[in-house]
């Protein structure tokens, strides 16, 4: 009889421990690093030698996050068996990642020494998390100088470390606006305080606009969405934008979301009628809602949000920065590719010969980037000329601020802010919740470094 | 003599029988070292490690313990676990063991509509589950506001999901629904194998029905009893679904559960040797919490 009752207990602990037995490997052991340490000599070959030498019979691994049509494998296999009809010596394997699991799947790759060699992403995964562990290939010769003069310089600077070495080498990009119903702004009379033409509004005419909106019999104009971090974007931007905060600091090791700027405007939105923080919904929630038409605006949104619901949508959807003092600051999103440093050059010279195909050759690049359903990184020329939603978006593109997801300790940080929100849509001081924001998250900056 | 020469045929047949017996548990016997337990070994041996990924663990003896009793979160996250055991535990076997007492009686197909209804929540996944609540609690159009404010019983619509005077509560309501299946089938069964002339000798001596329950059935699914707190215990404890698909621990942790925030920093924050230390005194928990509950039944 004890000892049944010693194995229940025993078992109990089992089916906790099991569930929670998530070690990564052996503790004291080696961590399989598949990409070795650091941006190696390897490495450092021409662009040219790489599409000459040693690519030849070579097997890739693609690995991509959704971006647009990126994660759709019948445009995929088109872009790859264009790269084939120029580089038959080279086979290209794709896998599909989402946004949900993809970090653990590369994570897990990585740790298993199976990382793949080619991945598309952001700054935020590619430079400021794989490549600041030196997992990442060095990609300097495939940014010469004419590269450099092409692309833009705030892209330049967010696809480099802050050891300056290039992780990423970028094949678009967008920036990130936010929408509001027009069918409801103009029933209310909000229209006027709105620059309709450039897409922009002031502060001042912001409060007004809700103002007239939530007058209007609107009860719920706009939400400041923090379930969880999908779409944090936008409230960032939205926080940032209304009297000229920043996020972080110049040079992106410290954050600064505690400043005045930020307090007040995080101030004023709780005051405002018609604007709830929820802790409900998340941004793809809150753009639902907009589509459905339950809110007046959405803060989470951009080219690919109108696409995707054009169908949900019956009223007229009007793209807007965020509301400011003065220039508008949109977060952008830029996307490129990042080699993992297999120890394997053959496969890195190949690596690179089809970034520099992606990303380079003349006509592919156009394909590559529509395939995308973003803007490209250099001037290309007017790429989506005769689609009018394309080019009524592409106003918003000069106004991308600065890409700051590339601060140590994102990952805390993105978990941070919408704790803050939360409790300041609860009723804490705003001051105080900054304050432990930016102590939370400069604490994890300092802790990456 | 002849005993003698009988051992040694016995003997080689018993060995050869013990023999099959292992071979045919090898792999389920293998399977287990594999999954479960080196996996709990590792977790313990990690929670004393800064294990991160991508880099090589750092051994750094107690102190993941010692940061878990000073972390804010952690301890309302025990607080809030806590509060959904001492809720949902009782209210769940009390609730099953009523509707079990109603219908474990009645004819074949009353009984099986009724266990297949309260049985539908467990065999329908927890996603979907979700998601129905998720719209029905909605702040903008669900179900109960709208019920709320038709008939008055609310002024203004309530965030129940998004404030946190309310959302603990919900989720412990969403607990209740999916958790009440498994305890009903149990108790019908265990009400169905009490010995009947037992009853009826009560019943002929003139006990009531409370006391024919009380000094007669209750005694003998008192092992189903048990059975039912420790696994509804254990299942309390590992709330994580509810929580990751409807609040993410919000709004301001009041939904953090110990089960999320070990997710949270393993697969979030990827602070595995953290993560783990967490599981390691979730177990213990338990674990104490099971021997109590064995000890209190052995006194019954």
């Amino acid at each position: 009889m004890k000892k049944r009752k010693i194995m229940a207990m025993a078992l109990s602990c089992l089916m906790v421990l099991s569930a929670v037995g998530c070690g990564n490997g052996d503790s004291g052991s080696t961590s399989g690093s598949a990409a070795g340490t650091g941006s190696s000599a390897a490495t450092n070959q021409s662009s040219a030698q790489a599409q000459t030498g040693g690519t030849e019979g070579a097997e890739i691994t693609l690995w991509t996050y959704p971006i647009g049509k990126w994660g759709d494998s019948a445009t995929v296999d088109g872009l790859i068996a264009n790269f084939n009809a120029v580089h038959p010596e080279i086979k290209v394997t794709v896998e599909y990642l989402d946004y949900s699991n993809g970090d653990d799947q590369i994570n897990t790759a990585i740790e298993g020494n199976q990382a793949p060699d080619i991945v598309l992403e952001g700054p935020e995964r590619l430079v400021a998390n794989w490549g600041a562990k030196g997992l990442m290939v060095d990609l300097a010769d495939l940014w010469t100088d004419e590269a450099k003069a092409a692309i833009y310089e705030s892209v330049e600077s967010a696809c480099k470390g802050s050891d300056g070495v290039y992780y990423e080498y970028p094949l678009c990009m967008t920036a990130h606006t936010m929408a509001i119903n027009k069918d409801i702004f103009e029933a209310a009379g909000a229209m006027q305080y709105i620059d309709e033409a450039n897409g922009t509004w002031t502060t001042d005419d912001f409060i007004k606009a809700v103002q007239a909106v939530y007058d209007s019999g609107q009860a719920n104009v706009g939400a400041v969405y923090c379930n969880g971090q999908g779409g944090d974007q936008g409230t960032r931007a939205l926080v940032n934008n209304l009297y000229g905060g920043t996020f972080t600091n110049a040079e992106h090791t410290e954050y600064t979301a505690n400043s005045e700027e930020n307090i007040k405007a995080l101030q004023l939105l709780y005051d405002m009628d018609g604007i709830n923080y929820d802790a409900s919904i998340v941004g793809g929630d809150e753009i639902n809602m907009f589509c459905n038409g339950t809110l007046a605006m959405a803060f989470c949104w951009n080219i690919a949000q109108e696409k995707n619901n054009l169908d949900k949508i019956n009223f007229d959807v009007l793209p807007m920065a965020f509301p400011s003092t003065g220039d508008p600051k949109l977060c952008g999103g830029i996307w490129g590719f990042g080699i993992f440093n297999n120890g394997d050059e053959a496969k890195i010279a190949a690596a690179k010969t089809f970034i520099d195909f992606m990303a380079n050759d003349e006509k592919q690049a156009v394909e590559s980037v529509k395939a995308s359903s973003y803007w490209p990184v250099k001037d290309l020329g007017n790429i989506y000329e005769g689609d009018d939603l394309m080019t009524e978006y592409s106003k918003f593109v000069p106004y991308m601020g600065d890409y700051y997801q590339v601060v140590g300790g994102w990952a805390e940080a993105r978990t941070a802010w919408w704790n803050m929100l939360q409790q300041v849509g609860s009723g804490v001081d705003v001051k105080t919740a900054v304050e432990e924001f930016v102590a939370t998250s400069n604490a994890a900056a300092n802790a990456a470094q | 003599m002849a005993a003698e020469k009988k051992n040694p045929m016995s003997k080689a047949l018993v060995r050869r029988e013990t023999i099959a017996g292992y071979a045919f548990m090898l792999p389920s016997l293998v399977f287990f070292l594999g999954f479960v337990i080196y996996p709990m070994v590792q977790c313990v041996i990690t929670s004393f490690f800064d294990a991160t990924m991508n880099r090589e663990d750092i051994f750094i003896g107690l102190a993941n313990y010692t940061e878990l009793f000073q972390d804010t979160v952690f301890l309302g996250a025990l607080r809030n676990t806590a509060v959904i055991v001492i809720v949902s535990v009782p209210v769940v076997c009390i609730f099953s063991l009523w509707v079990s007492s109603v219908i474990y009686d009645l004819k074949g197909a009353a009984c099986s509509a009724f266990r297949c209804i309260f049985y539908l929540p467990v065999v329908t996944g927890s996603v979907a589950v979700t998601v129905v609540w998720k719209w029905m609690f909605n702040n903008y159009y669900g179900i109960f506001n709208y019920v709320g404010t038709s008939t008055g019983l609310l002024k203004q619509n309530i965030n129940w999901l998004g404030d946190e005077r309310y959302a603990l509560g919900c989720i412990i309501l969403i607990l209740l629904t999916t958790s009440v299946g498994q305890p009903i089938v149990l108790y019908v069964s265990a009400l169905n194998n009490v010995d009947q002339s037992l009853v009826e000798a009560a019943e002929v001596d003139g006990a009531t029905k409370f006391q024919c329950f009380w000094k007669i059935k209750w005694p003998q699914i008192m092992p189903t009893t048990l059975y039912i707190l420790v696994i509804t215990t254990i299942n309390s404890f590992q709330c994580f679904a509810l929580i990751q698909l409807l609040t993410s621990g919000g709004p301001n942790h009041s939904t953090d559960t110990i089960m999320y925030y070990i997710y949270y920093n393993a697969f979030k924050l990827y602070r595995y040797g953290y993560g783990n230390a967490m599981g390691v005194v979730l177990a213990v928990i338990i674990a104490v919490l099971s021997a109590v509950q064995f000890k209190l039944a052995e006194r019954d």
